[in-house]
């Protein structure tokens, strides 16, 4: 089981809880003078980091209420929890080597750390 | 239909009757009609208001709940509490709490028909939970008093142990109208082993409303 320790309830299982997207994202005050491009940063565009990430969990079967995560993406261990308004404590995530040695960032290419392991084989490596 | 129609309140799981195990291992029956109001306000504001008004002021700790005759207040979020009362006094006091709570910044909505209770009782209700849900039921953890929402099975339900109860062990699952009769299923099924009898809904399974 995947436990998360809501802020209210306690440990309580995942399937109680739903994933809200990453936190602190401010909706811009002046978004009728914004150029197209910088509302679609606001609307679509996110981190996505390899490594702590500041994400919003809802409490959904339980209390019901919103509460900011920090997560190591890479590891999943969760390395903070904290109330809505609050700001995020001062942690530290051990990102696991990453053999392929793929970007920071939007690695989730599993298949071709496995192939540069394999040496000699395809063409598919990620170097 | 031919015969006249008079009206009659229909609680979500009239067509089952009460269940029951094997020497009593466990009981599953529904407590109907009673009067549910959900209370969003600060706690702080309401609770001593509330305390002179009806004899009860809200439970102080999170997942708990505070009881005084017949009525109860059930944690349910840091902001929301549950007014739980006997059918016949529920207009009455909801009422009232209205009332006192003048004033302050406050919402009490009348949930009665919302929710039922399905109770499960009897010394295997705990491991009958422990098979529907990822709650911990271990009366080491789920203390008479307490209140926590969960899914069970794909319901999602209060469950709630009254501390004055009849039977130490008589859990009182809340769940809305329309997931009422696949959780008590599911209840009946989990309790099988208990001895627990298959049963045929009353008026067969085809539900006739009218």
């Amino acid at each position: 089981m995947f436990l998360i320790r809501c802020p209210w309830c306690g440990e309580r299982d995942v399937s109680d809880f739903s994933y809200g997207g990453e936190a602190h994202i401010a909706r811009p005050a002046d978004s009728d003078a914004m150029s197209d491009s910088a509302w679609a940063d606001y609307v679509f565009l996110r981190t996505n980091p390899k490594g702590v990430h500041a994400e919003r969990w809802n409490h959904q079967a339980g209390c019901r209420r919103w509460f900011n995560m920090l997560r190591n993406t890479a590891t999943d261990d969760i390395l903070a929890v904290y109330k809505m308004g609050e700001t995020p404590p001062q942690v530290s995530a051990n990102l696991p080597a990453t053999p392929s040695g793929e970007a920071a960032i939007g690695s989730g290419n599993d298949a071709a750390k496995v192939m540069t392991t394999e040496e000699g084989r395809g063409e598919g490596g990620g170097k | 239909m031919a015969e006249p129609r008079t009206s009659f309140r229909r609680s979500p799981l009239f067509h089952r009757r009460p269940l029951e195990g094997e020497a009593g291992a466990v009981r599953i029956a529904e407590r109907p009609f009673l009067g549910k109001f959900i209370l969003r306000a600060d706690a702080q504001a309401a609770s001593d208001r509330l305390r002179a008004a009806l004899g009860l002021g809200l439970p102080s700790e999170p997942l708990m709940s505070a009881s005084q005759g017949d009525i109860s207040f059930l944690w349910l979020g840091p902001d929301e509490w549950m007014l739980v009362t006997a059918q016949a006094e529920a207009k009455e006091r909801a009422s009232t709490a209205r009332g006192v709570l003048v004033g302050v910044h406050h919402q009490l909505a009348d949930v009665s028909d919302y929710y039922t209770i399905i109770e499960v009782a009897g010394p295997r209700a705990r491991e009958l939970l422990m098979k529907l849900t990822t709650l911990d039921v271990h009366p080491r953890v789920f203390r008479g008093g307490m209140v926590a929402g969960s899914m069970f099975g794909r319901a999602n339900a209060f469950l709630w142990l009254p501390l004055a109860a009849r039977d130490a062990n008589a859990f009182n699952l809340f769940v809305r109208w329309s997931m009422a009769d696949y959780l008590w299923c599911l209840i009946a099924d989990a309790g099988r082993e208990w001895g627990v009898p298959e049963e045929t809904p009353i008026k067969g399974e085809t539900l006739t409303i009218g």
